[in-house]
């Protein structure tokens, strides 16, 4: 249906007028909640949305920003903003077709940045597919077909596989909670079996890194960036690949947390594999979209090395370089289409010399350029600083070898700038120089990524909630707890986000204090800081270890918790206190040796979870094992079988059996929980063996 | 008079299902064919008498009704087709009939 | 009798009815706007009834039985032959050479034993059902018997399925030689836990049977031919409403006879599954005609299907219903497209006469791309929804095998579904090769809008049909 020509502009002012409108939100967003950068607590939406979408399947419509998404967002209608703009003369076939597609699939990846429900992530993230496919197949260049379906097949199949780990998640979330959830929040409390976990976590990396594109997987990329429309490719570098970085931030890493641990090294390593990679190849690269699109492969190296380095440093760095390609790239994408439409070719070989007739066009692609190569002083550098910096702590080789990557972005950075704009030109080129409209967006970009170079830190800010949250829920960082620290218990495992602990009874009784450390609650929203408010602490001297009156940890993950009750070794009374001691794992042995004085049985091991899972008390109850408890387990341990980690029995009634088979007389375990608290696991490990 | 035990019929009616079943993968004449299936039937059908006699029921003998019945349709159908077909291509030989391929 | 009960049989009786009806009115004098109007509805009276009908199971003779199972699946399979009977319209009229208003009988008889099939709890039912389909489907198949093809495919399609009825029946006389009932429930009460050598063979031999019709490998080969000589209508018809009818007959058995739990069959079935899904997605690769394409895609459907079946439960048969839903009004949708665009000598259904066809028909070429992309499984369609709930109900089981394997052969199926999308959107070089302006009976464009809605209905906000579903299905044990 041939549009008329007023039909076309009407349709491109239309697609104008509503990324401007975007991004007139998204930076009221910013600014209304994200206080520009002063961003709440660490795993906190700044706002949300949950409205019920699919109810027979637990299926929510749940919305939710963080400074991460709201980066992201921006991004996004920024570059949205300018694929508009830069298709305004490239696209003169199907014009509103062309646009329903565009906003197709910035409505998808919009979609990505803010579903926390993983139903509706899913579904944004296959919506991506189909309006890129065409955005490539129908108004791409020479190999366009084999491209678009290279394309298609492979984020599809990627896309298939997280959809199995999702629904692995949310079946083995179902079983454990009997409720029907694709909740983020929710499924961040399964506790899962470690073999379990890293292939769900498999599952889900393998569906990001597909996109991302992590070495190895990354052979539709080339292809795809090359066969695309400058918006095509503008919103391909620019956004579909952070996708994948987002997937790994958002859901890969925080809830598999310790899978996540275990697969690090690896992912380090493919990222490193794909910046020298990346770097390498756009080397050898004669067309000018493809050396661009090789360079993305390096440069999102990067973000997998940040990502899987843990810690909120290189996690920041991640943001930042993410940011800053969708930018850089995007930019050289768009000068690489301004000079096929004007010269028909890619081919660098027959540019050459351009400077002299373009010279607004060279100065913009010199810093589009010079920010890939990471000059300082541009965004991409504090992004490769960051990451380098934070990965250095974890993995020196790797990081080194990764810095050699940054030595071949200067080369093919300045090649292409040789090569392209000044070098001797076949023929004498002939071509205008940028339009006004293009000078906008490019400007534009320039002063975004200055801007971000000079002041990154509103960003940093805006990120580092969520970047700590995603650090947050790693083992890695260790913090001691001077308040509740002295020798005797540790807690080992996870990070506790948030911890209450509750002691309802120890105004009236005070000796079972710590029993209502089962009252405490762990909720997946706060990494940061735990708050105890033991209510007697101050009167009675026998509770001193709870005795931190509103200790509040702040900036640090407590990797271990030193709990002392310090008046416990001499005295019985306070046997909670020594149960704290005695429970936890490494902690002295003679603290078991108190009686049980209820009935036999009352003997605990009790499994806070969190995330995945966490520390263990283990001592005396002195209530009975009857009425009020309920539930179900799944970990074991003994003290005294430290090595034996833990054992996942699923089942809902009591299940009296055996914890490992290798460790026949490793026993029995009774189910416990209370139902307030669903989330907190319990289990007894009577004495004398199976019952 | 002694009856003929429920076990025999069902060999007898499963003989006739294998040769019918033969007859149906080795012929290539349509009119073979049509006949092969009428023997696989006829088989089924023997087997439900047997049963049916065996549990001293009218069940199966109502079944072979059906059988029957539904043998009458697929040959009043088959033969139509068969006379199309020999229209079309002068033969009756099934490998023939191949124009689809794929 | 109780009225209860004629109530309940209501929808059969007014297809029959309307079937009779039809035959004698032929007699009087040949108006194909009327028998169409007729055969319409009759099938709409025919929902009606069954929404009306009792909200309690009805069992209606010891042969069949109305619950939600059965309302659910027979209103399914009539609002499929509804559709398919609105587009036979249009696409018999642009047929002049063919005498037309038989279809309209066949099609009623067939979906009369499509309800059957839903309904049926005893063996004779089944058999029934099933005989009053195929029988109407041979004849549907071969209707335009002045073309080869039409009879090639009508006598491959009666010869096999006539072996595979007796094959079938067989399988029925020893269950019931060894438990002396011909009804389902009872006759897996007997044999609860005992399966021996005879039975065994009896329950495999039925599978086979219902195998066959389903064209599951290893016996899918006939479908292809079978579609590509049926005119569109009757293609459309096989694909749907017959499919669908007998995996509804598949799931109720089951049900009764618990054989998703029994080893054997399990592994069976199971390696049926692998091998359907891949066989269909991989000899689908190599097509340029859209019927065979389809044909072997819903090879691979069904094979799809048979992993929330082997799920069983609650949740896998929930996941039947939705699918089987979904499957039907995306497949109809597409041949809704293709039967509109099919000229007077032959079907559209080369890959040369999609080529160009946004060009054409921009909004029909739309519908073809959702459509197949709903095939393929992506969002905003049913078949997302679908494919999302078939591969829960195979997690939820742990059967992963089977959902690797659905999950690389879906992949694959892409190539050939963005082959037939991409030819739409292409640029054509040559001038389309069927005349460009179809005009487009209004009848078929309200069939072809309601097909969307439905599709985007299931595929944005399914939360009501769920439910429902979950309901029938739930009732249905």
């Amino acid at each position: 249906m041939p549009v008329s020509r007023r039909g076309a502009t009407a349709v491109r002012a239309l697609a104008l007028a509503a990324m401007a409108v975007e991004l007139v939100l998204a930076v009221g967003a910013w600014i209304y909640y994200g206080r520009l950068g002063a961003v709440g607590a660490p795993g906190a939406w700044l706002v949300e949305l949950n409205w019920p979408w699919i109810a027979p399947l637990g299926i929510r419509l749940h919305l939710a920003m963080d400074g991460l998404s709201l980066l992201m967002v921006l991004l996004t209608a920024f570059l949205g903003l300018s694929s508009v703009v830069v298709s305004w003369r490239e696209i003169t076939q199907r014009v509103g077709h062309f646009h329903l597609h565009l906003m197709l699939v910035l409505a998808g990846v919009v979609g990505v940045f803010l579903a926390v429900d993983l139903f509706a992530f899913y579904f944004f993230w296959e919506l991506m597919l189909i309006p890129m496919y065409f955005l490539i197949d129908l108004w791409g260049h020479e190999d366009r077909h084999r491209a678009a379906v290279k394309f298609f097949l492979f984020t599809q199949f990627g896309g298939l596989a997280m959809l199995l780990g999702i629904l692995a998640l949310y079946f083995a979330h179902a079983s454990q909670t009997g409720q029907y959830s694709f909740d983020l929040a929710d499924l961040a409390r399964t506790n899962l079996a470690p073999a379990a976990a890293m292939l769900m976590m498999l599952g889900f990396f393998l569906g990001f890194a597909v996109k991302l594109p992590a070495f190895g997987l990354h052979p539709w990329l080339p292809a795809a960036h090359t066969q695309a429309p400058t918006a095509g490719s503008v919103i391909l570098a620019g956004l579909l690949l952070k996708t994948g970085a987002y997937g790994l931030l958002r859901f890969a890493v925080p809830l598999f947390p310790e899978a996540a641990r275990q697969f690090a090294p690896v992912a380090m390593a493919l990222g490193v594999a794909g910046i020298l990679y990346g770097a390498v190849l756009a080397f050898a690269q004669s067309d000018l979209k493809r050396l661009v699109a090789y360079t993305s492969i390096s440069h999102l190296g990067f973000v997998l090395l940040g990502v899987y380095s843990f810690n909120v440093l290189a996690l920041q760095g991640a943001v930042m370089q993410m940011l800053c390609h969708g930018l850089s790239t995007g930019a050289l994408f768009i000068i690489a289409g301004l000079l096929q439409d004007r010269l028909g070719t890619r081919e660098m070989g027959r540019m050459g010399g351009l400077w002299a007739v373009a010279p607004k066009m060279g100065a913009a692609a010199m810093v589009f350029a010079m920010a890939s190569l990471g000059l300082p002083g541009l965004g991409n550098f504090i992004g490769e600083f960051l990451v380098l910096l934070g990965a250095f702590k974890v993995n020196v080789a790797l990081t080194a070898v990764a810095t050699a990557g940054l030595v071949a972005a200067t080369i093919y950075s300045l090649w292409l700038i040789q090569r392209v704009f000044f070098g001797p030109s076949a023929e004498p080129p002939a071509m205008e120089d940028l339009r006004p409209h293009e000078s906008l967006v490019l400007l534009a970009m320039v002063a975004v990524l200055l801007w971000l170079g000079l002041f990154p830190q509103a960003v940093l800010e805006t990120s580092r909630a969520a970047m700590e949250y995603v650090a947050g829920t790693q083992v890695t960082a260790t913090a001691e707890i001077p308040q509740l620290s002295t020798p005797g218990a540790r807690i080992k495992g996870a990070t506790p986000k948030f911890m209450e602990w509750t002691p309802t009874l120890s105004e009236s009784t005070g000796e079972i204090l710590q029993l209502r450390m089962l009252g405490v609650r762990i909720e997946g929203a706060t990494p940061k800081f735990m708050e105890s408010i033991p209510t007697k602490s101050e009167s009675t001297g026998e509770i001193l270890q709870l005795g931190v009156p509103r200790a509040r940890i702040e900036g640090a993950t407590p990797k271990f918790m030193e709990s002392t009750p310090t008046k416990s070794e001499s005295t019985e009374e306070i046997p909670q206190l020594s149960a704290l001691k005695a429970g936890i794992e490494g902690a002295p042995r003679e603290s078991r040796e108190l009686t049980p004085r209820s009935e036999e049985g009352s003997r605990f091991r009790l499994q806070l979870t969190s995330g995945t899972r966490l520390m263990s008390f283990d001592g005396c109850l002195p209530v009975p094992l009857s009425a009020p408890w309920r539930g179900r387990f799944d970990h074991v341990s003994r003290p005294e079988f430290p090595d034996v980690p833990v054992a996942r029995t699923a089942g809902v009634r009591p299940v009296c059996g055996l914890a490992r088979p290798e460790f026949p007389d490793v026993p029995v375990v009774c189910e416990l929980a209370r139902p307030e608290f669903p989330d907190v696991m319990a289990l007894a490990v009577p004495k004398g063996g199976r019952r | 008079m002694t009856t003929v035990p429920m076990m025999h019929a069902m060999i007898v009616a499963a003989i006739l299902l294998g040769l019918g079943l033969t007859g149906l993968l080795v012929r290539r004449n349509i009119m073979f064919t049509l006949l092969s299936i009428e023997i696989m039937l006829n088989g089924a059908g023997l087997a439900f008498i047997a049963a049916a006699a065996h549990w001293k029921q009218a069940d199966g003998q109502v079944m072979y009704l059906f059988i029957i019945t539904m043998a009458a349709v697929e040959v009043a159908v088959g033969l139509a087709l068969v006379l199309q077909m020999y229209h079309h291509l002068r033969t009756l030989d099934l490998d023939a009939a191949s124009s689809m391929k794929g | 009798m109780t009225l209860e009960q004629i109530r309940a049989l209501l929808p059969l009786i007014i297809l029959v009815g309307a079937a009779v009806a039809i035959m004698l009115g032929l007699a009087v004098r040949r108006n194909h706007a009327f028998t169409v109007a007729v055969a319409v509805g009759s099938l709409a009276a025919a929902i009606l009834s069954l929404a009306l009908g009792p909200t309690v199971a009805t069992p209606i003779t010891p042969l069949l039985r109305l619950d939600g199972f059965s309302v659910f699946f027979s209103g399914l399979i009539l609002a499929a032959s509804l559709f398919v009977a609105v587009l036979s319209h249009g696409y018999w009229n642009r047929r002049r050479t063919v005498i037309s208003e038989e279809f309209y009988i066949l099609l009623l008889l067939a979906a009369a034993g499509s309800v059957t099939l839903t309904m049926a709890v005893h063996f004779a039912s089944f058999f029934l059902g099933l005989e009053i389909l195929s029988g109407s489907l041979y004849a549907m198949i071969a209707y335009e018997r002045d073309r080869q093809a039409a009879v090639e495919a009508g006598i491959k399609y009666l010869v096999l399925a006539g072996g595979s009825s007796a094959v079938l029946l067989f399988g029925m006389a020893l269950v019931y030689a060894r438990t002396g009932t011909l009804d389902m429930a009872a006759a897996a009460a007997k044999l609860a836990g005992a399966l021996d050598v005879l039975t065994l063979a009896g329950v495999a031999m039925i599978l086979v049977g219902i195998g066959f019709k389903l064209a599951l490998a290893p016996f899918h080969l006939w479908a292809a031919d079978v579609y590509e000589g049926a005119p569109a209508p009757t293609a459309a018809y096989a694909a749907t409403v017959s499919k669908g009818a007998i995996f509804a007959l598949l799931v109720r058995l089951a049900a009764a006879m618990d054989i998703q739990s029994n080893p054997p069959f399990q592994a069976t079935l199971a390696a049926a599954a692998v091998i359907t899904m891949f066989a269909g997605n991989l000899l689908a690769l190599r097509q340029s005609n859209l019927k065979r394409l389809l044909a072997y895609s819903s090879i691979a459907h069904m094979g799809y299907l048979l992993v929330a079946f082997l799920a069983a439960g609650t949740l896998g048969r929930t996941a039947v219903g939705f699918y089987l839903a979904a499957y039907i009004i995306t497949t109809l949708g597409v041949f809704a497209v293709m039967i509109v665009l099919s000229g007077t000598e032959r079907d559209a259904d080369r890959l040369e006469d999609y080529i160009g066809l946004s060009r054409a028909h921009p909004l029909l070429a739309a519908v073809f791309a959702g459509m197949l992309l709903s095939l393929a499984g992506l969002p905003l369609t049913a078949g997302f929804v679908g494919k999302f709930y078939l591969l829960a109900a195979g997690v939820g089981a742990h059967l992963w095998v089977l959902v690797a394997a659905l999950v690389i052969s879906s992949t694959i199926s892409l190539f050939y579904y963005l082959r037939f999308i991409a030819a739409a959107y292409a640029q054509p070089a040559a001038p389309p090769a069927l005349p460009a302006a179809v005009a487009m009976p209004r009848l078929a464009r309200l069939a072809i809008a309601v097909l969307v809605i439905l599709l985007l209905w299931l595929g944005v906000y399914p939360a009501a049909v769920i439910r429902a579903i979950q309901e029938a299905v739930a009732i249905g044990r």
